[in-house]
């Protein structure tokens, strides 16, 4: 069976349904559904204060949702929790490793808070340790290491216990270039070793290349799902046209736009617009002589889209 | 019974011990450093105190007979050590580990919950208190062999389980005050409003003047009766109430704090009620 068909087909390894919180008085998560199956890669995507942080808690164990069910593996984690929380693995944002252990130590001493207690466990640390590039550090305290390593670091521990399901929240947050394709490699392993993977990154280039289906919130609430293409033709649009604010007819073109219920968005010096394919034929017949950019919706499109949404 | 079981239960369950086991792992790694306060305080303490200070004040007057003050002191120490050990590590090295090196976040990603966390911080405590209470008899003892000090050493090692449920019980106080500090910078106040108010109505260091309103507030201080439990015992050979009121009121402390513990520390670690 192809791989992809396999992932389509497989029973999901998270199944998040009606989650439902409340903090501060305030409704941050409002009925979210999630499915994420064994070899899948989904990012969770949403502008600040969608509901992104607080649903990952929730599927980690950290919130009690009001309302809803998680389970991971089959396990439910408000009732068989124990079994839940055998089953995945977390890479918190922040590092929240022990200073107190060298790298090996840490990955000796996460072991040790689980049960059933890993097999072979010297060897899986130094498969881990390998794996990572960690290995001539395996000595050091982690506090010493670059912030790539450390991130290496903590996705390894996030892993030491062979879970099925990973949640990994910006896992590349604050890393230089090179630092965070090392990242993204050690992501598509732990997809090849068959582990559902949940992402959350700010990096729209990480979550497009990462990811096999992108799960958007707002406002709580999933407003879309599916592959990234999908996904920005569902909430943007087909094509997206930039035109420079200092060209001549340019306050025409916007005028003209705005006319249309398409009005554009300022970002920097120029106008950014999304279209449909009727839009844009349009908008070329009408400014013939006008220069401007015309390229496939990204996923900062979507946000603009969605803080315009937000603005409504 | 149920609530009970939910509160207590997980002091045993195996993900406690595992953090305990990590504490202790990290502490023996500097045992040799980390012996040297609790044998020096208490050598310090005897030393300056009961034998400096108690050759300036001579004979104190305690349960209706005179008393030299070192060994009217040593049963003092052994509780004093026991309260400040456990209070110190459950509310500065708790919060340490909680708010700077965010290792209870990083336990609590694993198969560990919130309150095997704080049972384990408890535990840890206790135990800590607990071995520098050995210590201390064992610096008691010496003195005992240098013939400065005559105590009923029989009792001691009874006295140990005690000091452990009593430091627990301290240890809960503290975890109460890591779930509300709002910073490090507010670690003084309890230290202001708590250790030193504590200390100076339990008859560690001195006997209380007989102001009638003090002897009514000493009566819910188990340090006070850890203190005079103790001072019976050693010095008189004799187990009175108050060694079961300093058991009675651990076991209430631990009755309403740990709850209350856990609730503000989930609030404070997950932002959650």
């Amino acid at each position: 069976m192809p791989a992809a068909l396999a992932v389509a087909t497989a029973a999901p390894l998270l199944e998040v349904q009606g989650l439902v919180k409340h903090l501060g008085g305030k409704l941050i998560v409002n009925g979210v559904d999630l499915a994420c199956r064994a070899g899948e890669v989904i990012g969770l995507l949403g502008p600040n204060g969608a509901g992104k942080t607080t649903t990952l808690r929730m599927c980690y164990g950290f919130l009690r949702p009001e309302a809803g069910s998680i389970r991971i593996a089959g396990h439910d984690l408000a009732t068989d929790g124990d079994r839940a929380r055998r089953a995945l693995g977390v890479c918190t944002q922040d590092d929240t490793f022990d200073t107190d252990f060298t790298v090996r130590g840490n990955l000796e001493q996460t072991a040790r808070y689980y049960r059933p207690k890993i097999e072979n466990l010297a060897a899986r640390i130094d498969a881990l340790l390998a794996q990572f590039g960690l290995t001539e550090y395996a000595d050091q305290k982690p506090d010493r290491l670059s912030g790539g390593f450390k991130r290496r670091l903590m996705i390894a521990r996030s892993v030491v216990h062979r879970p099925q399901v990973a949640f990994l929240d910006e896992p590349t947050t604050g890393l230089d270039p090179q630092a965070r394709m090392a990242v993204w490699e050690l992501v598509a392993q732990l997809r090849a070793d068959g582990m559902a993977v949940v992402l959350t990154t700010h990096y729209m280039d990480e979550a497009e290349r990462l990811s096999d289906r992108l799960v958007l919130l707002q406002d709580g609430k999933v407003r879309a799902s599916g592959t990234t293409r999908a996904l920005l033709g569902d909430v943007v649009g087909e094509h997206v046209v930039i035109l420079a604010q200092t060209v001549p007819d340019a306050a025409r073109a916007a005028d003209w736009l705005r006319a249309r219920g398409d009005a554009p968005t300022a970002v920097l010096s120029d106008w950014h617009v999304a279209l449909d394919a009727a839009g844009l034929a349009a908008f070329v017949a009408a400014f013939s002589g006008l220069r401007y950019e015309v390229r496939p919706p990204n996923l900062d499109d979507l946000f603009l889209a969605l803080e315009k949404e937000g603005r409504r | 019974m149920n609530a009970v079981r939910r509160i207590f239960g997980p002091a045993l369950a195996w993900q406690s011990r595992a953090v305990l086991a990590r504490h202790l792992r990290v502490h023996l790694r500097n045992w040799h450093t980390a012996l040297v306060p609790p044998l020096a305080e208490p050598l310090v303490m005897l030393l300056a105190f009961g034998v400096g200070l108690g050759a300036q004040i001579g004979d104190l007057a305690w349960g209706g007979a005179p008393a030299d003050y070192l060994p009217y002191l040593a049963p003092g120490i052994l509780a004093y050590t026991v309260f400040m050990t456990a209070f110190f590590q459950s509310i500065f090295s708790a919060y340490m580990r909680m708010h700077f090196q965010k290792s209870w976040e990083g336990q609590l990603t694993t198969q560990v919950r919130l309150e095997h966390v704080v049972w384990a911080e408890m535990l840890w405590a206790a135990t800590l208190a607990t071995f520098y209470a050995v210590v201390v008899c064992l610096v008691l003892a010496g003195f005992g062999v240098a013939g400065a000090l005559d105590l009923h050493w029989g009792w001691l090692p009874m006295a140990i389980p005690l000091l452990f449920l009593a430091a627990v019980a301290f240890a809960s106080v503290g975890l109460f005050f890591t779930a509300i500090l709002p910073s490090i910078d507010h670690m003084g106040l309890p230290f202001f409003l708590v250790i030193l108010p504590i200390g100076f109505t339990s008859s560690t260091y001195f006997p209380l003047p007989a102001v009638p309103w003090l002897e009514t507030l000493v009566l819910g201080n188990p340090l006070h009766h850890l203190a005079e439990g103790l001072r019976w015992l050693l010095l008189r050979g004799t187990p009175t109430p108050h060694l079961a009121c300093a058991a009675a009121l651990s076991v209430l402390f631990l009755l309403v704090l740990v709850p209350i513990d856990l609730r503000l520390l989930r609030k404070r670690v997950f932002g959650d009620a």
